[in-house]
């Protein structure tokens, strides 16, 4: 399992006609692709279009595809993972796969552990220093030693890449590497896979962000519904050329912000704090108004709203709502006083995956469905379907499981559960990340119109863009306190990073 | 009704109230779903045609009362357990609690029976189960304490306790006390119309109830739960009381059933309810399971049990026997399961 030389075209991986069909679906259709040596290639679609199929396909996951694949200027047929590896593919996944009470060497070596002397034992020795020197070619800066559940997720990440590089592949594939990385993070990221690709290691890049995509690949090949749109190199690409082509239609509406009239305040925090995560944080909230909460990753701003809502209290300072002081210990102390809040992973914290689409829109509505403690089953069937319609829920039915959904229709569950009894108050905690551009833009437009209405609305959002089209205020975090405040009109990506990185530059004009 | 059963419902009637499209990949969905839904329904259909073949008796009246009969006092338990196991619980302490509960209903049930006594031996094992699922439920929801870990503890200690109090058994109990366990209203014996009548109503909390709601979303995702302003520590602990309550009805019914209150009673009850729900196709893992299939998986291990023992089969056979088809109910569902996905 050596990077052999490249054949002199320098396409290490060529697929031709590549199908993968599952029950019901053709997630891959007929596909091309080209990988050469020494090139990070970037593949974008939306969720569904078929990239993280195609890539496993390659990585020797779906032994029943249709087409060709070469490796190395070698026919081959893929049948399992173990031969993809040997051939020079690895994938590195999107979930993470490390056994937490392992050290990173262990990790890295999991499966393939280097022996003692003595028959029948691993050296433990042998693959720390076969780590280390792994680690220093590449690049990362960890302990071998170090046991993986002290390591941030982050650095797990790192782990796993070079749980790949030690593979020595032809093509090393990441998929959605950044999606629980901060900034510096994705660019100590892009450092090591450039550094890969200057080794002459072949990269494929699959992402959903494109400023990531820009900024790292030499190649962008689009997907869409299982077909390859095009591939042309980043030069060629522009951003909105790069949206179009995944989602097939025109979305210069991406942030469709409406002017809305301001009016009274309606959540405000004066000086709240807990202790290690953050302090003196005050800000309003008015109806009509979105304010956006941008912060890198460790800077608070989760946390700030998890106090808010209760999830974990603040211990000092004060929540008032509609100009009222309020104790908020629980979330349903929260929810009594009219606050809403969907959470940042809404698998974890939002959706009951096993239960129906009506059990959890339902959820909240449920006590004023009921009566003496009995569902009223036809109102709450009403009620669902009503809020089906209002944020354009695609479903089979009401009955159909949450986990059979698609990412974006699930956020939309999960915000649709906090609407159906309207709250003074809603907080987002990252409403659209992992969901498609299409939904996006869906989930904007109903946040937009939910400040229509009157609503105060708190949008936390690691993604600039998101922060910058949908907000009219926003308020940047940085080591736990409230760094600045920008109005929508003086905000700029620069300056908002400028205040969350700490870097000393810009500020207010 | 469980939004499950409305799928399923709608799936076995080939149309849906809501309007499902027709396309058939739609219907081999709910084909599937149905087949997991109903195959317990028709494993039982089909042991209890085995068995009316293979043994003339077995196809009595008089024989099907009884399995009824066998089955209420591990039915009863069973359909707490289940809610405890909806929440991704476990109460391992209901065989000892029973224990507990039976031997004070039988002290009183042997004493002349004054108003005072009566009442106390048809009200304490009630009381009792109450009490032992209100500490179950405090350690488990109140500490946070894991379940299988606290009523493994008061399974043992529930145990010494009875055994310590009283280790010999009461056998002369007063015979109005036989009423509960032995009598019967017309031809049907007044446990299975217990039995019923507790289905129902825990159906009717599971189905129609904002609570029995909450328990499955409580199962399903406890942070979801918190995060939507469900007091997630008092759900947990109100299915242990709940559980405690059927131990309660059971002890008394048991006890009632062999005129005699015993500190070894209930030795492996804990794991013959666990069956009835797994088999019925309750997840451990919480969320997941009905009562109506806890019902038919207590029905399952009655119709074996009786009809291995008409059949002669001597019980460390029919031990083995029961073993394999809890493991293999268990792996069928699993796979039922994962083809719909």
């Amino acid at each position: 399992m050596s990077s052999g030389a490249a054949p002199p075209d320098g396409i290490v991986v060529r697929m031709r006609q590549i199908t993968k069909i599952f029950p019901g679906t053709v997630a891959v259709n007929r596909v091309d692709l080209d990988i050469r040596a020494g090139e990070i290639h970037g593949v974008v679609g939306e969720n569904g279009a078929g990239k993280s199929t195609l890539m496993r396909v390659l990585a020797g996951l779906y032994p029943d595809y249709t087409g060709d694949i070469e490796i190395g200027g070698q026919v081959v047929r893929l049948t399992n993972p173990r031969q993809a590896r040997e051939l020079g593919v690895a994938l590195v996944h999107q979930e993470l796969s490390l056994v937490p009470e392992l050290t990173v060497a262990d990790n890295i070596f999991l499966g393939r552990e280097p022996y003692a002397r003595i028959p029948g034992l691993i050296s433990r020795s042998a693959a720390e220093a076969q780590a280390r020197g792994l680690l220093r070619d590449i690049g990362i800066h960890l302990n071998p030693a170090a046991k993986v559940d002290r390591l941030s997720v982050a650095e797990r990440q790192l782990v796993e890449i070079a749980k790949g590089v030690s593979l020595n592949p032809r093509v090393l594939i990441l998929d959605e590497p950044t999606s629980s990385l901060t900034y510096q993070e994705i660019r100590e990221l892009f450092r090591v896979i450039r550094g890969l690709a200057a080794k002459g290691t072949a990269i494929v890049y699959i992402s959903h962000k494109l400023d990531e995509v820009f900024a790292v690949a030499d190649r962008v090949t689009v997907l869409r519904d299982g077909h390859r749109v095009a591939t042309a190199p980043i030069m060629e690409w522009t951003e909105a050329g790069l949206i179009q082509a995944m989602v097939g239609r025109d979305l210069s509406t991406l942030f469709p912000r409406s002017e809305v009239e301001v009016r009274d305040v309606r959540l405000e925090v004066r000086h709240l704090g807990r202790r290690g995560a953050f302090r003196h944080i005050s800000f309003q909230v008015r109806g009509g108004e979105v304010v956006g909460l941008y912060g890198l990753i460790g800077s608070g701003r989760s946390e700030v709203a998890e106090a808010i809502y209760g999830l974990t209290p603040a211990d000092e300072g004060e929540i008032l709502v509609d100009g009222m002081s309020v104790l908020i210990r629980t979330p349903r102390d929260a929810i009594s006083h009219g606050i809403a809040m969907t959470p940042e992973d809404r698998r974890l914290r939002g959706l009951v995956s096993m239960l129906s689409l009506r059990t959890n829109l339902s959820l909240r509505a449920l006590r004023l469905l009921s009566r003496l403690g009995f569902v009223d089953q036809s109102r709450e069937r009403a009620e669902v379907d009503r809020m089906i319609h209002a944020l354009g829920i695609r479903t089979v039915s009401q009955t159909t499981e949450v986990a059979n959904l698609s990412g974006g229709t699930q956020q939309k569950v999960v915000i649709g559960r906090w609407l159906m009894v309207p709250p003074k108050v809603l907080i987002l905690d990252e409403p659209t990340r992992g969901i498609d551009v299409g939904a996006k833009a869906e989930v904007h437009a109903i946040i937009d119109g939910l400040a229509g209405d009157g609503l105060a609305v708190l949008l936390i959002s690691s993604e600039l863009p998101e922060i910058l089209g949908m907000s009219d205020r926003i308020l940047v975090m940085k080591n736990g306190t409230l760094g600045d405040e920008f109005s929508r009109r003086e905000a700029t990506e620069e300056r908002i990073m400028a205040v969350a990185a700490g870097l000393t530059v810009a500020g207010k004009a | 009704m469980n939004e499950r059963e409305v799928w399923s419902r709608a799936g076995a009637a080939g149309g849906g109230e809501e309007g499902e499209p027709g396309a058939a990949a739609v219907r081999r969905v709910s084909l599937a779903t149905a087949l997991r839904d109903y195959g317990i329904y028709f494993a039982l259909v089909v042991l209890v045609i085995y068995f009316s073949l293979a043994v003339p008796q077995f196809r009595t009246t008089d024989n099907a009362l009884l399995i009824l009969l066998q089955v209420s006092t591990i039915g009863i338990i069973a359909i707490g357990m289940t809610f405890t196991i909806l929440t991704a619980g476990i109460d391992l302490s209901v065989g000892s609690l029973l224990a507990v509960a039976g031997m004070f209903s039988g002290v009183f049930a042997q004493k002349d029976p004054t108003t005072l006594n009566v009442f106390l031996a048809l009200a304490l094992p009630i009381f009792i189960g109450l009490l032992g699922g209100m500490i179950n439920g405090l350690v488990i929801a109140g500490a946070g304490v894991n379940p299988l870990i606290v009523t493994l503890g008061t399974l043992t200690a529930f145990r010494g306790f009875i055994v310590w109090y009283r280790v010999n058994p009461i056998y002369d109990l007063q015979p109005y006390y036989r009423i509960i366990g032995q009598g019967s209203i017309g031809p049907v014996p007044i446990p299975v119309i217990i039995l019923l009548l507790m289905t129902v109503a825990a159906y009717i909390i599971l189905n129609y109830t904002r609570y029995g709601r909450y328990v499955y979303v409580v199962g399903g995702n406890p942070e979801a739960a918190r995060a939507a302003g469900i007091n997630v520590p008092l759900m947990i602990f109100s299915v242990y009381v709940i559980s405690g309550f059927c131990v309660g009805l059971s002890a008394l019914i048991f006890t009632s059933r062999l005129m005699a209150a015993q500190a070894i009673s209930g030795q492996d009850f804990n794991l013959q309810a666990i069956a009835a729900a797994v088999v019925g196709g309750a997840s451990l893992f919480g969320g997941r399971g009905k009562i109506t299939n806890t019902i038919v998986g207590a029905l399952i291990m009655g119709v074996l049990f009786n009809g291995l023992v008409m059949l002669n089969v001597p019980a460390p056979i029919q031990q083995m026997i029961i073993g394999v088809i809890i493991i293999a109910a268990v792996w069928l569902d699993g796979i039922l399961r994962q083809r719909r996905h």
